[in-house]
């Protein structure tokens, strides 16, 4: 994991101009994260460590090992691009600084801006209040196969969809896909050097096997973790993954295990939800949805059933 | 009603005659026993005169095929040469070359679907495989250059040995949904040359799961071709249409159909099929079971049965071979039309009826009916036992 830059909202206030008010949000993934205002408008200001020889065509041709300093330029790269290109209103967009490098306290830096999203994580509002109730988990199905669909028209893998990267707007109770650092291009040279990147109880069963990702991994990965994602804000359970299991444990559950319908966990499941969440955590790629609108549907269709 | 007239030699009046009969939705013509000339006045008339589905196997596959019987193709087809090997797939050009002729051929005339073209498949994982699923990505590619062209259905002739790994089938399938395409073209090729119903159950039950992954779970259109009876179980696990022909090599593919033969071979004797036994029976067994008093019990409840009930036995009737085809359509059409609401429901009916048509082989055989060994009901078996482990797989059972 690389090191984080040590850094204090006055110093980034002071260092980068056209911001203001900023204060320190913590840790983000592998960067740090501030918010400020940029003529008025809140966004959220991440950094990381420049590499030492940075060069500027680094991009997703990827040979790295992760970790390595040249690993968070790709990652950051990849991230700015992501945000940058991607249509869908429920990922998280690019603020009006690009990718840049600067110099703060004689550390070398990558920084970026992207949209501030006032509100909580699902990690965070699950912790706090439990469980979310049906059809908001709907609701939050919809929004993110649009934003895996919208990846996916730049034929890109998120590849870390979990709760603790999906806000939940105050305002509008909508949902937004954060963190497209991991973002696979199936159709680039992303891979990340045998490396599995991500967060492994949210992995697809292909996920897991390097050898067939160049072939197996598309969309339809994204569409299982967002399934594990629903089920455990639906149900406060994870499928596959308990408190004190192992990693083998995990990962043989994800591989094998059906999970049990989220309706002999909580009340008000309908059927519909049961089978769409089911059909999501399909084994294989071909079990689950072969167009995000077809999950779209799905979800809601069962919304209105029993 | 999704039964298609499998298209081949001697069509005479055989597709216009199941129309006309009310048997047959469609049409799978095919490119080797037709001239082009007559190939676009035949989809004149069938436009003109019914209201079908029609469909052209460019049968581009054929091309690798030594020696190939392969008629009309070389001289009449502009996207065929006889004699392709592996090399001449060597390079995207030339495989972008083979699915422009192809599909461009198509195209210009008036076919509802445009087949993909495709090689024979022996194994999922092998160059022929990668070469189909080249012909496939080069094929949507071209469509979608295509000015409001006709859906594309992707063309798929596997042997039934493919079916062996079911791990092979997984990764096989999540190829075939990565793609935006209207769906698939589905052709098995049999191991036995002999007509039988007869499937290996493995097989059959990743068969089945094939169709139902493909049609149902991911909203393909699935034409399965060749299929005959087996098309009824298909139909059930998701199939959208099965294609089967009037001579037994038109029902179901066999590569030796494909192959130059010495001339002459047996004239097919006369059989009925039945929707009870789920078989095609010799007229002969059909006369055993007659004088054995179980002849109401095999019929089939078609419109042509009248030609049997009619006459004082079934070997003294006015059956003839065409008079055999129009009921074998009418018969399978009757199977189709049986078929209603999901798969679960359909397949769960189609088990039912394999169960009823093992007891009646039982009842039969009881009463001295001698059966030989394609007609003797032994598919049943191999059936059921693939339709169950099929349910359990589909999480139905």
């Amino acid at each position: 994991m690389p090191d984080l830059p040590t850094l204090t909202a006055e110093q980034v206030e002071a260092a980068i101009e056209p911001v203001s008010n900023v204060s320190d949000l913590g840790r983000g993934g592998q960067k740090l994260v501030f918010r400020g205002d940029i003529a008025g408008t809140p966004y959220a200001l991440k950094f990381a460590i420049a590499p030492d020889e940075l060069d500027a065509t680094a991009s997703d041709d990827e040979d790295s090992e992760e970790g390595t300093d040249l690993d968070v330029i790709v990652r950051a790269s990849r991230e700015v691009e992501t945000m940058r290109d991607c249509a869908s209103p429920h990922m998280v967009k690019l603020g009006p600084i690009d990718l840049t490098v600067c110099t703060i306290d004689d550390q070398r830096l990558l920084y970026f801006t992207e949209e501030f999203i006032d509100g909580r994580d699902l990690r965070t509002i699950l912790g706090t209040d439990g469980p979310l109730p049906a059809d908001d988990v709907i609701t939050l199905g919809i929004q993110l196969a649009d934003a895996i669909k919208g990846l996916w028209d730049l034929q890109k893998v998120h590849r870390d969809i979990k709760p603790a990267n999906i806000m939940r707007r105050q305002d509008s109770g909508s949902f937004v896909l954060l963190d497209a650092g991991f973002a696979f291009d199936v159709v680039g040279e992303s891979l990340s050097g045998g490396m599995l990147v991500g967060t492994p109880i949210y992995f697809s069963p292909e996920q897991f096997d390097y050898s067939s990702r160049r072939t197996g991994m598309d969309f339809r990965s994204d569409i299982f973790a967002l399934g594990v994602t629903m089920y455990e804000v639906l149900t406060g359970r994870h499928p596959f993954w308990r408190r004190g299991h192992s990693s083998q444990t995990a990962f043989n559950n994800i591989l094998t295990k059906t999970p049990d319908p989220p309706s002999s966990i909580v009340d008000g499941v309908s059927v519909g939800l049961n089978e769409v969440i089911l059909r999501m955590l399909g084994k294989s790629p071909h079990l689950r949805y072969r167009k995000c609108a077809q999950l779209v549907k799905a979800l809601e269709a069962s919304r209105g059933s029993k | 009603m999704t039964l298609y007239i499998q298209h081949g030699h001697a069509k005479s009046t055989r597709i216009t005659d199941a129309f006309d009969d009310d048997s047959a939705r469609g049409v799978v013509l095919a490119a080797r026993n037709e001239k082009v000339a007559n190939l676009d006045s035949c989809v004149a008339m069938l436009h003109d005169k019914y209201k079908c589905d029609i469909l052209f196997d460019p049968q581009f596959y054929v091309s690798t095929l030594i020696p190939a019987n392969d008629r009309y193709l070389p001289e009449e087809y502009p996207y065929y040469e006889l004699g392709r090997t592996a090399k001449d797939f060597i390079g995207r050009r030339k495989v972008d070359a083979y699915t422009k002729q192809t599909l461009d051929f198509q195209a210009d005339r008036l076919f509802d679907r445009l087949l993909s073209p495709t090689v024979i498949v022996n194994s999922l994982t092998d160059r022929w495989s990668q070469i189909a699923l080249q012909l496939a990505d080069s094929s949507i590619e071209h469509h979608a250059t295509l000015s409001d062209p006709s859906p594309l259905l992707i063309s798929v002739v596997i042997s039934e040995s493919a079916l062996d790994s079911r791990s092979e089938l997984d990764a096989f399938l999540d190829t075939l949904t990565g793609w935006d395409v209207q769906g698939y073209y589905l052709v098995v090729v049999r191991d036995d040359p002999t007509y039988s119903q007869r499937f290996d159950e493995g097989r059959l039950a990743r068969l089945l799961y094939l169709v139902h992954v493909l049609g149902d779970r991911n909203g393909y259109e699935v034409v399965c071709g060749y299929s005959d009876f087996v098309g009824i179980p298909l139909r059930a696990a998701g199939a959208t249409a099965f294609a089967t022909g009037w001579y037994q090599s038109l029902r179901q593919f066999h590569e030796k159909a494909f192959l130059k033969q010495k001339p002459g071979g047996q004239r097919a004797r006369l059989r009925y099929s039945s929707r009870p036994l789920i078989n095609s029976v010799m007229l002969s067994e059909l006369e055993s079971i007659h004088r054995a008093g179980y002849l109401d019990q095999i019929l089939s409840n078609v419109e042509l049965d009248s030609m049997i009930r009619r006459a004082t036995s079934p070997e003294r009737s006015e059956w003839t071979t065409q008079i055999s085809e129009r009921h074998h359509w009418q018969t399978l059409s009757a199977m189709n039309e049986e078929l209603e609401g999901s798969p679960k429901a359909s397949t769960a009916a189609v088990i039912e009826s394999v169960r009823q048509a093992i007891g009646l082989y039982t009842v039969l055989r009881g009463s001295g009916v001698p059966f030989e060994r394609s007609t003797d009901g032994e598919h049943l078996r191999e059936w059921l036992r693939a339709l169950t482990a099929f349910q359990r797989e589909a999480g139905w059972a």
